[in-house]
């Protein structure tokens, strides 16, 4: 009775998972896939792939380098790696929460540059005390990102303006705009890009003596933690949360159940500007302390395929956060150790995403799999007995 | 004056080309997020074919090439996102996505890596021939009007023959009539006989090329170069002009030529009142602020293809 296929199928079933922990099981055979793509890549370009990921790690702070430059360790590698992560892990989970109303964020890059850009005149160059200035531009930060989302939901519900549209136009005009204030009114002439903020408004201390180490402390890191548990509770457990999901899967029937589609849709798209901002100003202000014009920061629309990666939950977008900043950050290093080509990092990051898009497709395969495999055993025990 | 209209023509024709290929792929039913990522491609295959075999070919011949590699790179590209949306049955806005950061990565990676290899030099770019110019000497003296017959690129001529005959093909031709119908109800197409699947690949590689084809435009008006500033959101732009111009060509046509020409005004603006040079940013938010103005006037009576986004499924009615 046993078909050559079987054992196919016995093995992606088993790599890909059914039912309970489904989603975690594709999440990481979709990262072996990339992985594996990674590294036929790195042989095609004569490197040891295993010797390239090691390095990829070793940059990233998981695992020490052959020796390390004064008051620098593994410790402050990895420190590095959360303070680049933080302002992702608010990104993905902005664009996660759209998604999971059926909106679809693509304004993240234009909502972070208007969020930073506006708590950089604010505070980055007032004299505040610290304590004062910090607590300020993250509420800065998460009120004019939420603004630009409650425009963006409110033309929806409003004018039914196509959001992709409207946010992508936001995109270039917040980008213009911003650039042309930044040219005439605060520019650094040699750098060309806007002044340098003052440490007071700074959210990520830089050089910060711990015992002999100098590290980079991310101060709105526990915050990012937060939202991450603040949103898993709006998920599962709140009303809104539940509404969200409604109607992000159908419209009508949530009329029907009596939602108010429209407030659901504006409340969302608050909520993930709001994020938006938080992460603007974490990027702007914590990661650099300065604005380049005219470049809306890639960091937004990678933050889309991070937010799939995750499957838009929102412990799934940390940890997918964390890995996509583990492989770019730590290409700098592998790419001095082995002399490989640094642009390397994005592209590993891209078949990652592109595998992860697959995903959806290799659960359904392994689901069918499993069926058939199931009416097999049916067919062969009823055979048995006849 | 003239200005306007030359900048305006060369800005808004490639827009267009690029549109249609949004409105050829989305009116089988397949959303495309993704013509950044093809246009990128697209302008980086032409690049690479001219700077492998550019210095071979006699002198003002290597820019039909590189318009026929684009077309061809940006139609290859375009089938991952057509076996992802179709065979893999991905979500088609984020295969779009993908798309656009592989797109981005990849031409990266492969420029520097072939400059250095192949060529022996650090750079991120493939440098072209500079394009030609054709003024038509009786024509371009009618006034107002002669702006459309001065200093034209060769390609808007490509762009306006390419158009025409993707125009006819879409909405005189069975095969055309085929597309638009995967894109409002596949299911009426399955029953006629025809393959759904087939169709929308098919859709999607003709938006690749054109998409590339439009790449390929903007790498000779705007840079003269291959490099990774191809990305500029233009593909997005192209995308905002198909859905104003209600997925069809006409209209989509217009929406282009707004944006050429809100563009270029601006800037003849600038120039014309002699404001400093970062004044030029305010006038380049004009196209974007005007799609949003009408966007908020015209978007009642948008209609999406209606099969638009969703993965076909035989067994639904």
């Amino acid at each position: 009775m046993k078909r050559k296929g079987d054992g196919c199928k016995r093995a992606m079933i088993r790599l890909v998972g059914v039912g309970k922990g489904q989603d975690i099981k594709t999440a990481l055979f979709c990262i072996l896939l990339a992985l594996v793509a990674g590294s036929i890549l790195l042989l095609f370009l004569g490197k040891n792939p295993l010797l390239a990921y090691k390095s990829i790690l070793q940059g990233a702070g998981f695992f020490p380098k052959a020796r390390y430059a004064g008051h620098r360790s593994m410790l402050t590698d990895f420190m590095s790696l959360l303070n680049y992560t933080t302002p992702m892990v608010f990104a993905s989970l902005s664009v996660a929460i759209a998604l999971r109303c059926g909106l679809f964020n693509i304004c993240v890059s234009g909502m972070m540059i208007a969020s930073g850009f506006i708590a950089t005149v604010l505070l980055g160059y007032s004299a505040l005390p610290a304590a004062l200035a910090r607590p300020l531009v993250v509420l800065v930060g998460l009120a004019s990102g939420a603004a630009i989302g409650a425009l963006i939901g409110w033309l929806k519900y409003k004018y039914n303006t196509n959001e992709v549209v409207v946010a992508i136009m936001f995109n270039y005009i917040i980008s213009y705009v911003v650039s042309f204030f930044i040219q005439t009114k605060f520019v650094d002439p040699t750098t060309r890009q806007s002044l340098k903020i003052g440490q007071n408004a700074r959210l990520t201390l830089f050089d910060q003596p711990v015992g002999n180490l100098k590290m980079e402390i991310p101060l709105v890191l526990p915050l990012a933690v937060v939202c991450v548990l603040l949103l898993s509770f709006l998920f599962s457990k709140a009303r809104l949360g539940f509404e969200l999901k409604a109607v992000g899967m159908n419209r009508k029937a949530s009329r029907y159940a009596g939602i108010s589609v429209g407030r659901t849709m504006v409340t969302s798209m608050v909520i993930s500007g709001a994020l938006a901002g938080l992460a603007g100003v974490s990027y702007y202000m914590g990661c650099f302390a300065s604005i380049q014009p005219k470049v809306l920061p890639s960091l937004g629309f990678d933050a889309i395929a991070v937010a799939l990666l995750g499957n838009s939950t929102p412990w799934g977008c940390f940890f997918a956060s964390l890995l996509v900043m583990t492989i770019s950050n730590g290409t700098t290093y592998m790419a001095s150790t082995l002399g490989v080509l640094r642009e390397i990092a994005s592209l590993i990051t891209g078949i990652l995403l592109l595998f992860s898009a697959c995903g959806a497709f290799l659960k359904g395969e392994a689901d069918r799999f499993a069926e058939e495999l199931e009416e097999e055993r049916i067919a062969a025990v009823k055979g048995g007995r006849a | 004056m003239n200005s306007i209209v030359v900048d305006g023509m060369a800005f808004s024709l490639p827009l267009f080309i690029i549109a249609i290929g949004g409105i050829y792929s989305e009116g089988s039913g397949i959303t495309n997020l993704a013509l950044e990522g093809f246009l990128g491609f697209g302008a980086f295959s032409g690049g690479l074919a001219v700077a492998l075999l550019g210095g071979a070919m006699p002198p003002g011949t290597s820019m039909y090439l590189a318009f026929l590699m684009a077309a061809v790179g940006g139609m290859v590209f375009a089938m991952l996102h057509a076996v992802l949306c179709i065979h893999f049955k991905a979500n088609q806005v984020i295969s779009g996505v993908v798309m656009n950061v592989l797109s981005s990565a990849l031409t990266a990676f492969l420029a520097n890596q072939i400059n250095a290899s192949v060529f022996g030099k650090a750079s991120n770019k493939f440098m072209l021939e500079v394009s030609p110019r054709i003024t038509i000497s009786g024509l371009s003296r009618i006034p107002v009007l002669g702006g459309f017959f001065t200093s034209v690129y060769p390609f808007e001529f490509i762009v306006i023959v390419v158009a025409l005959i993707m125009g006819y093909i879409l909405y005189r031709t069975p095969t055309g009539m085929r597309i638009r119908s995967c894109g409002d109800n596949p299911q009426a197409v399955d029953a006629a006989g025809g393959n759904v699947a087939r169709i929308r690949f098919g859709a999607v590689m003709v938006s690749g090329a054109l998409a590339g084809l439009g790449g390929m435009c903007f790498a000779y008006s705007i840079s003269t170069n291959f490099s990774p500033s191809i990305y500029a959101g233009f593909g997005y732009l192209s995308i905002a002009a198909m859905i104003f111009g209600n997925w069809r060509i006409l209209p989509t046509f217009f929406a282009c030529i707004l944006f050429g020409f809100a563009r270029s005004g601006g800037y003849y603006l600038v120039t014309k009142l002699e404001l400093p040079s970062s004044y030029s940013d305010l006038v380049l938010t004009l196209p974007y602020v005007t799609t949003l103005v009408l966007l908020i006037f015209f978007s009642r009576s948008n209609r999406a293809p209606r099969a638009l986004g969703e993965i076909y499924d035989k067994g639904k009615r």
